[in-house]
């Protein structure tokens, strides 16, 4: 018996290649890149049972970082595209926001524009130590709120977020601006050493700081004004 | 005016190309001019007034077919049927909030999807199209995404950045619709809100390719559409809260309006209800088939050619040209033909559903008692059976609904919402005029046994000969009482339900079993 499609086994459907094609072809692999290096990373951060923001914890999570993201290139969406996959959990296996927030920090200080703009305002979960390093000429601006440790040891860069930040805001920075659109958490510029953090709404509390300045509503809170640390006013 | 002729030249090579959709013709109407075209119950009706705004700029049948090839998409692509629309509605709001921009957000990302499947995949004048329309701010946006991710100029120069995020978003990916509207509403966001406040102060300004209400789907889709969404893993609260989205749409299409002549301001669509409702549907039952009876007639069912030795009685003279020769003459093989016989019954039922305080409320959370009772009630319907309720908490404090046998469904779902959340007590009384109603009602008890007048319920059941299935929730005193001072009756089944979830599946699995019984 005769396959009554036979006759249309040779025709072809006119399509043709759209530039969307290879934008979501080549945006598919660099999410692959990224997402490879960060699991890359998880795997080695893994290993210590707990992961806890120590000094050489964050170095040398860093360190790795920033080798695994020099080895492609990708764009400030990737970045923002990124840490909603890492909300979504459904690619990526695990999120611990430790390593994640360095791994974000990596991309951020090693993306090909100066200024990156990240609307993060439907992320579930909030990031940490978003900023890390931020180096001098460099801007981030994040929309939505962040978690702990954000600007930790910038040096230079500025990071402007529309929204909250948490605890040790600013921790150990040397250099650069944090401007936070409304409030923070307690020890904020825990062991600062320079640069500035503007606060649009309120401090909870203050860290020991070692130098820089911190302003609340446009007024300075330190070192003009010095408080006592993390005294609730 | 949009010539029909053109129209009638075009709808076939428009038709051949979208693989023979099942659209009528489209019309023409007198319409809004900076409204492209409309689609209310699969007719496509294209605005004159638009058109001969638009016809000067390009060639006239190109217009036509642009206009019909973005109509047909929706039909054919995006969103296919009022489920994907919901669905994506539901996406955009997560994200953006309120109610009309995520409706505005859905309109455009399935207007981008549609265009852009039709772009990649067929010949047409749509590019051109976009090229010579009137834009607001957002269309503007939209028009150079299009420029970005077909590769075409169409003159368009829009919010750099915007469009750069817009075209990262795997349109083509039905996939990854869900998170792909997310993704497009969280981009758009701040534009719509713009948009939004330009429109309260300069009056309402539309899609140029028209709104996509409700209008384009008829009353079966919505239905199969709302069905398929309440099982979709969304939750009352979520199913609820989409309904309420729609329900000045849903109302205007006609949907869950009683047929019937007559005035009065009709009922009110109650999302709890048509949840459950969907829900119900859902649930496999089987339908009671009619049997089919041999009458001893025999019918012509089929030609065959005639051979020597043939009765001539047989010969079909129509078909075999007025001649008595094999191979050209035809005669009738006859069957003996079959008729309806008589239907076996399935008895009504009447279903027990405790609402005391112990229970989950049905409008707060989905109430798998309520689920339970609502696929019983929908498995008797169609069996063309009535169903009567006695919902209860502390009946003699008045803490209950009856409803009489009736076949009319949203009467019984709304009955079976109500929840009283007091007490647990029957008032057994008012039980016999509903068994006294029909003949021998199926009786479903559902309950967590804790009845403080335990006994008299004993005491009545123990009197009554119908079938009578009591699903309880969870192991108690109250409830191992009853079952032991029933155990001996053969027309009573028992089931403990740990697990909630599972009521449903109970039911239905007693109800086959009924229902077997009686083909």
């Amino acid at each position: 018996m005769q396959n009554p499609f036979d006759d249309f086994r040779n025709h072809r459907t006119r399509e043709r290649e759209i530039p969307l094609d290879s934008i979501i072809q080549s945006r598919d692999r660099v999410m692959s890149q990224i997402t490879k290096g960060y699991e890359k990373l998880l795997e080695e951060e893994v290993k210590e049972l707990v992961w806890l923001v120590q000094y050489n914890t964050v170095i040398k999570a860093y360190t790795l970082a920033e080798k695994v993201v020099k080895e492609f290139e990708y764009k400030a969406e990737d970045i923002e595209e990124f840490c909603y996959e890492l909300d979504s959990t459904d690619k990526i296996p695990y999120l611990i926001t430790g390593p994640a927030g360095i791994y974000i920090s990596a991309l951020c200080n090693y993306a090909q524009e100066e200024e990156i703009i990240l609307k993060l305002n439907d992320l579930k979960t909030q990031i940490n130590l978003l900023g890390y390093r931020l180096p001098v000429g460099k801007k981030v601006a994040v929309e939505g709120n962040l978690g702990d440790f954000t600007g930790i040891g910038m040096e230079g860069g500025e990071l402007v977020v529309e929204g909250n930040a948490k605890n040790y805001t600013g921790a150990g920075m040397k250099s650069g601006i944090v401007r936070i659109s409304k409030n923070i958490g307690l020890h904020t510029g825990e062991w600062m050493m320079g640069g500035e953090i503007f606060v649009g709404g309120r401090v909870r509390g203050l860290g020991k700081i070692v130098d820089g300045k911190v302003y609340e509503d446009d007024k300075v809170i330190y070192p003009r004004n010095y408080r006592q640390s993390n005294a609730y006013y | 005016m949009v010539p029909e002729e053109i129209i009638k030249k075009i709808w076939p090579k428009v038709r051949t190309k979208h693989l023979f959709p099942e659209l009528p013709i489209p019309k023409v109407s007198e319409g809004r001019e900076n409204v492209a075209l409309e689609m209310k119950d699969k007719q496509i009706t294209i605005n004159t007034a638009f058109y001969d705004k638009i016809a000067h700029k390009m060639g006239v049948e190109e217009v036509v077919e642009a206009l019909l090839d973005h109509g047909i998409s929706h039909y054919t692509y995006c969103p296919w049927d009022f489920h994907t629309h919901l669905r994506l509605f539901r996406e955009a709001k997560r994200v953006v909030q309120d109610k009309e921009q995520a409706k505005r957000a859905a309109g455009l990302f399935m207007d981008v999807v549609a265009d852009t499947h039709c772009v990649k995949e067929k010949k047409t004048p749509l590019p051109e199209l976009y090229k010579h329309i009137d834009k607001g701010k957002v269309d503007a946006v939209i028009s150079s995404l299009y420029q970005k991710i077909w590769g075409l100029d169409l003159c368009a120069k829009e919010d750099e950045e915007v469009v750069r995020r817009l075209s990262r978003i795997p349109y083509l990916d039905k996939k990854q619709w869900d998170k792909s509207i997310q993704k497009f509403a969280r981009v758009i966001k701040a534009l719509l809100e713009v948009e939004e406040e330009e429109d309260r102060q300069e009056g309402n300004q539309t899609n140029p390719m028209g709104e996509h209400g409700l209008d384009g789907y008829t009353l079966e889709e919505i239905d199969q559409g709302l069905r398929n969404f309440a099982n979709q893993n969304v939750g009352l609260k979520e199913f609820k809260e989409t309904f309420e989205d729609f329900k000045d749409e849903l109302k205007d299409v006609g949907y869950g309006m009683e047929g019937g002549m007559g005035r009065g301001e009709g009922t009110p669509l109650d999302a709890d209800l048509i949840y459950y409702m969907k829900l119900a549907e859902s649930y496999s039952i089987p339908i009671k088939k009619v049997p089919m009876e041999k009458r001893g007639f025999l019918n012509p069912h089929s030609h065959c050619p005639w051979e020597i030795g043939r009765p001539f009685q047989d010969v079909d003279v129509w078909t075999s040209f007025g001649k008595i020769m094999p191979g050209i003459t035809q005669t009738w093989n006859k069957i003996e033909g079959s008729t309806f016989g008589e239907r076996e019954s399935v008895p009504d039922c009447i279903i027990i559903i405790d609402s005391s305080g112990s229970m989950t409320n049905p409008r707060k959370n989905l109430s798998y008692a309520v689920l339970g009772a609502a696929c019983a009630s929908d498995a008797y319907l169609r069996n063309d059976a009535k169903v009567a309720v006695y919902n209860f908490s502390d009946a003699p404090m008045g803490g209950k609904a009856i409803l009489n046998f009736t076949a009319e469904r949203v009467k019984i779902y709304g009955v079976l919402c109500k929840y009283f959340g007091g007490g647990t007590a029957l008032n057994l009384n008012e039980l016999d005029p509903l068994l006294d109603a029909a003949k021998e009602p199926d009786i479903f008890i559902i309950t967590d046994m804790k009845i403080t007048n335990l006994g008299k319920v004993i005491g009545y059941f123990q009197n009554i000969n119908n079938r009578i299935t009591a699903v309880y929730i969870g192991e108690n005193t109250y409830a191992l009482r009853f079952r032991e001072a029933m155990e001996k009756k053969k027309n009573m089944s028992f089931y403990n339900v740990t697990k909630k979830e599972d009521i449903p599946k109970i039911v239905l699995g007693k109800i086959k079993e009924y229902f077997r019984g009686n083909l």
